[in-house]
């Protein structure tokens, strides 16, 4: 499956956003942007592809006010940008696309946030991908340990073989933030199932204690909220190798709102669910139940926890009857707890008695 | 009189010395810690500075000065220099020297010295805590030297002890001869303090009031702050007036009567008191129940207290009624008057928005009063921070006891966030970047305690002062609703002008097509009349150069009148090419041609007479059909009062027993544009109106009431009577808008005082 367009594909794309806003002008009205709303109001589940996409609802943003304005304007500064960028064979971060701004007047950004909105933005109504727009994001991608090989293209454009396990140090393979086919082929793996990992403090533990060999997976640091790079490579090797993924998180609203946009797909990029969502990663922990079975030291659910679990429920994605019922839970008891909260039974306790026992609680 | 420090001490002294009672009473004589004992002091010598000016009529320049004399004793050295007309010798130790000395407790009329125990008190204190006498440098024009003395005070007869006294050539930093003025240096223990309650701070508030004092402070760290003289205009001279029936007490009756030379009590009642006509003086002793002939002097207290009643109102009279009697004159007070508080508070603080009000002088158990409120918002003042009310007694800053006082009651009672100011649950003193200045001025100001930092409550006064803030609020809010739509049009602009072109060149280019016009693109994003109005000082004419420009962005041709507001009895309008005509007072109209869709229409003009700062904002209101957006739609009805009030004015007479002729009927606020609550403000100016009566002149004292009430010079003797309360208070248009600008036209909604309207 390729989802990359050709530059001439990509171009063609980005001038019918152009043409909308030429013609509109042309017939003497005010130039306009079509695009989806992007929030929680506007996802559902599609159920060919398994995973949430944005909706059938549509925003007009008109040249009416002086902000829609110059997203307007901006928007033409970032496909003329694009086009030059294709034509000389070149690329660049969403961070220095915000700096060159600087230097297109009144279609310059006030805020790296709004670059990175507006390059989603035209992928949404492009159906491109930034990859195809020649941007990338300044965050890495994760880490990743365990008996998995795959090829990756180098800068001089030569593919190299590298074994996840054997030819790293101790911070393991570091995700590229482009993983598609032109730029990494997965080879082969001995391992039974994917461990996504919420910390970086988790991840080092597993590491240390063995837990991928002693387990037969591979372990991914998620570092947070995933990038995409994250999720997309999660998502070819559960499609490509059949690998179930488990996801071990905190136990907060924030950790379920990661599993979510692993599983589901994020709202903020619910125009691309389909390359990044896993539908099958199913959630180890922490869980609500958790913080009660192994009475796990647990802090005090913050305003803003309240207010997050709250939003939850009435998300689509948590609508299923486990996540409520989660969800819920947390509220009544009004506790929270780290995954690294486990160390209160000692530092072996996670990887000798809490995962095997989750494990095989979900039948792995 | 209120029994003050006067009779007390006068008392008092008889039997202790003055230096004890002055140690027992200190708190209340302003000395009672070294911080305060300091700004006592300063205030005492600022006070007489500016008396002494005001009664010579020159405008006075202050020199303080505060330096640390003994550090490790806290004692301070304070000399305060002014070029006042100086003290005659003989009247030096009496001045410095004698407490309570001089004429200003016994004469009803504002002065600032009604709040204080005197100079003297300052250099009793210096010597009771450093042991030391006050020196005194004194000129006087006609004298060729001055005279310089050492002033100190013998406690136990209250008498003045002079030393080294001595006639000396009086120069200045720079040798050259001080042509007069009065210098007192004094040193005491004292601590020099910044902050809400500092001798800066008092500074600074005095000459926010008294904008014709040019005054320079020096702090011990030698750092020197020039307060400006903004305006060359002295206060008018205030008259003393004779106490009116209506707030008299009886020992003040019992005294007067003793003292009274006249053969006759209607002689006595007319001559003594204001407010009383031959006839009134009859129909009191009358209702009293005595005798015309009755020689004053002999009157029995039961007697005295029987007039008295009559005079306060509570005896009636031949009808049945309580005898009428005319208010008193208003002539003895001297507010600032509103384009010199402006001028004022914009020197000492930045922003962008004032507004300043002085209500018309009324009565209040016989004694007049006249509330002044200023506003003044934005700049560097904190956003975050409660609002800094600044409270003023006549014309004295009250520094203390914010929290207890009348005048910071009624500012909080005033729901502020319905003009723009935070404030939580609608009371208390609001939050925002603003300060609030409140000037009562009156012959007797009632304060809580002998400290005399806050107003006692006095539901009158109370309704005055929150009367003038509601106006104030809706001056601001008007305010920031005209920024709020001026940066939605400049935006606006922003986009048509520079964004839009852009858009349709750029995706031509990247389309390879040709430019799109734009003209259709635009009437589509504004649909609109959008109306640019500049207000500008132009400092080489010094004018104030105005242009009102209307863009018409909708697809049909337009046509209006557009009317401003402009400053009539202050200012002249030239370099008005369009002409146009007077509407009404303070209101001047053009009759615009046709304005095709895309065009334009400028009107330009400029202001002369007055001075920057004066006139910052220009409103703008409209007739014909469709939104401006950038002005108000006229409002005819208010017009119409407006017309009415200045053709028909003077036709009012009024005869016995009708009330002034307000109209209730209607509110011509009709186009519900006004957020504010008009009902609730016009129900309390419509009360307020009918406080005061309108009285039967007496033919033979006809004469009398029309000099006593209009002194000439007095702005309001020009203006037109009375518009009707409603259509003052009310909102947000146009009778709102022309008010806080045209100054003087509608601020006549109150007593009818004789003298405008025969």
């Amino acid at each position: 499956m390729t989802r990359t367009h050709t530059p001439e594909e990509t171009k063609a794309a980005m001038h019918e956003v152009v043409l909308e806003m030429y013609d509109r002008m042309m017939k003497g009205e005010a130039p306009t942007m079509t695009l989806p709303v992007r929030t929680k109001k506007n996802i559902g589940f599609d159920s060919k592809l398994g995973v949430y996409k944005y909706g059938k609802k549509r925003s007009i943003r008109d040249a009416k006010s002086l902000g829609s304005a110059k997203q307007l304007l901006r928007a033409l500064h970032v496909i003329e940008f694009i086009e030059e960028m294709i034509d000389a064979g070149k690329s660049s971060t969403l961070r220095e696309m915000y700096y060159i701004s600087e230097g297109w007047g009144h279609g310059h950004f006030s805020s790296q946030n709004e670059s990175n909105n507006l390059a989603e933005d035209l992928e949404i109504v492009t159906k491109c991908l930034r990859e195809d727009f020649k941007l990338r994001p300044e965050e890495d991608g994760a880490r990743m340990i365990g008996d998995i090989t795959l090829n990756e293209r180098n800068r001089r454009g030569e593919w190299m073989r590298i074994n996840a396990r054997d030819d790293v140090g101790d911070s393991g393979y570091g995700v590229p933030y482009n993983v598609e086919a032109e730029k990494i082929q997965l080879l082969e793996h001995d391992v039974d199932f994917i461990m996504a990992i919420e910390t970086g403090g988790m991840f080092d533990r597993l590491v240390e204690n063995g837990f991928d060999e002693e387990h037969r997976c591979a372990l991914l640091h998620l570092k947070g909220q995933p990038a995409r790079s994250t999720r997309r490579i999660l998502k070819r090797m559960n499609e490509e190798w059949n690998l179930p993924v488990v996801v071990f998180l905190d136990g907060d609203p924030w950790s379920f709102r990661i599993y979510a946009s692993i599983a589901y797909g994020a709202i903020k990029t619910a125009h691309i669910s389909e390359y990044l969502a896993t539908p099958s990663a199913s959630y180890l922990g922490i869980t609500a139940d958790d913080i009660v079975a192994y009475d796990l030291p647990s802090d005090d659910l913050s305003r803003k926890d309240v207010e997050a679990l709250k939003a939850e429920l009435t998300d689509p994605r948590f609508a299923d009857s486990w996540w409520q019922e989660q969800i819920n839970m947390m509220l009544d008891l009004g506790k929270k707890a780290e995954q690294q909260s486990l160390a209160k039974y000692g530092l072996d306790f996670v990887t000798d008695t809490y995962l095997p026992e989750k494990l095989a609680e979900m039948g792995h | 009189m209120h029994m003050g420090i006067a009779e007390r001490m006068a008392s008092a002294h008889k039997q202790i010395a003055i230096s004890e009672f002055f140690e027992k009473n200190k708190h209340f004589l302003g000395f009672d810690t070294d911080t305060r004992a300091l700004i006592t002091a300063v205030k005492e010598a600022v006070d007489n500075a500016l008396d002494a000016c005001e009664e010579a009529r020159i405008l006075p320049t202050i020199n303080i000065k505060i330096s640390k004399h003994d550090a490790k004793r806290d004692i301070i050295l304070l000399e305060v220099q002014d070029n006042g007309p100086g003290i005659p010798m003989k009247s030096l130790e009496n001045v410095f020297g004698k407490l309570l000395y001089g004429s200003r407790f016994h004469v009803i009329r504002q002065s600032r010295g009604q709040q204080g125990i005197g100079i003297t008190g300052v250099v009793m204190y210096g010597q009771l805590t450093t042991g030391k006498p006050s020196r005194i440098i004194s000129k006087i024009a006609t004298e060729e030297t001055a005279v310089q003395v050492n002033i100190g005070i013998d406690t136990q007869k209250n008498k003045a002890l002079k030393t080294k006294q001595e006639r000396i050539t009086w120069t200045d930093e720079d040798g050259e001869l001080i042509e007069q003025g009065v210098r007192i240096s004094t040193k005491m223990k004292a601590k020099y303090q910044r902050g809400r309650q500092s001798v800066y701070q008092y500074l600074r508030m005095t000459s926010i009031v008294n904008p014709h004092a040019e005054i320079f402070f020096t702090d011990p760290d030698g750092e020197t702050t020039h307060f400006p003289r903004v305006t060359e205009k002295l206060p008018r001279i205030v008259d003393a007036i004779k106490p009116h029936p209506s707030g008299l007490h009886l020992g003040q009756l019992q005294r007067m009567l003793k003292s009274s030379d006249e053969r006759k009590l209607t002689s006595f009642l007319r001559h003594n008191f204001s407010g009383v006509s031959k006839r009134a003086a009859k129909e009191l002793v009358a209702a009293a129940e005595l005798e015309e002939f009755n020689k004053p002097k002999l009157i029995k207290p039961d007697d005295a207290q029987a007039l008295l009643e009559a005079m306060n109102g509570k005896r009636n009279g031949s009808k049945g009624k309580p005898v009428k009697l005319l208010p008193p004159p208003t002539n003895c007070l001297s507010p600032i008057e509103e384009m010199l508080i402006k001028k004022g508070l914009s020197k000492t603080i930045d922003s962008r928005f004032i507004a300043t009000l002085t209500r018309p002088p009324v009565v209040s158990q016989g004694n007049p009063y006249q509330v002044e409120v200023g506003l003044i918002f934005g700049g560097g003042m904190p956003a975050d921070k409660p609002v800094e009310i600044l409270r003023f007694a006549n014309r004295v800053p009250l520094m203390y006891q914010q929290g207890g006082c009348l005048l910071t009651k009624a500012i909080e009672s005033v729901d502020w966030r319905q003009y723009g100011l935070e404030q939580a649950g609608g009371k208390g003193v609001p939050k925002g970047p603003a300060a609030i200045l409140i000037h009562l001025a009156s012959t007797y100001v009632q304060f809580t305690s002998e400290a005399k930092e806050a107003l006692a409550d006095n539901e009158e006064v109370f309704g005055e002062v929150r009367r003038a803030a509601l106006e104030m609020g809706r001056g601001l809010r008007r305010h920031l609703e005209k920024r709020r739509k001026m940066a939605k049009t400049k935006e606006k602009f922003e986009l048509i002008n520079d964004i839009l072109p852009a858009i349709a060149e750029k995706s031509a280019a990247l389309l390879n097509k040709p430019v799109p016009a734009l003209s259709g693109a635009i009437t589509r994003i504004m649909n609109a009349v959008i109306c640019q109005e500049t207000t500008e000082w132009n400092k080489a004419t010094k004018q104030t150069d105005i242009s009102i420009i209307l863009y018409n962005y909708t697809a049909r041709p337009r046509s209006y009148t557009i009317l401003v507001s402009w400053p009539e009895r202050l200012a002249e309008m030239v370099a008005n090419e369009r002409g146009g005509r007077k509407e009404a007072l303070g209101l001047w109209a053009w009759k615009l041609e046709t304005i095709e869709p895309g065009m334009r229409a400028e009107v330009t003009y400029s202001l002369t007479g007055l001075d920057k700062g004066d006139w910052n904002e220009t409103e703008v209101f409209y007739r014909g059909a469709g939104d401006v957006i950038g002005a108000s739609v006229l409002d005819e009805k208010i017009l119409a009062e407006i017309r009415k009030q200045e053709r028909g004015g003077l036709d009012i007479t009024p005869t016995e027993d009708q009330d002034v002729p307000i109209e209730l009927n209607e509110n011509p606020i009709g186009n519900g544009s006004s957020t504010s609550a008009p009902l609730e403000v016009d129900a309390e100016n419509i009360s307020e109106s009918d406080n005061v009566p309108p009285e039967p002149i007496d033919s033979d004292l006809e004469a009398d009431v029309l000099a006593e009430s209009s002194p000439p010079g007095d702005a309001s003797t020009n203006a037109s009577p009375s518009l009707s309360a409603p259509a003052v208070t009310g909102a947000d248009d146009l009778g709102q808008a022309v008010m806080n600008k045209t100054t003087d036209l509608f601020k006549q909604q109150k007593l009818f005082d004789g003298g405008d309207a025969q």
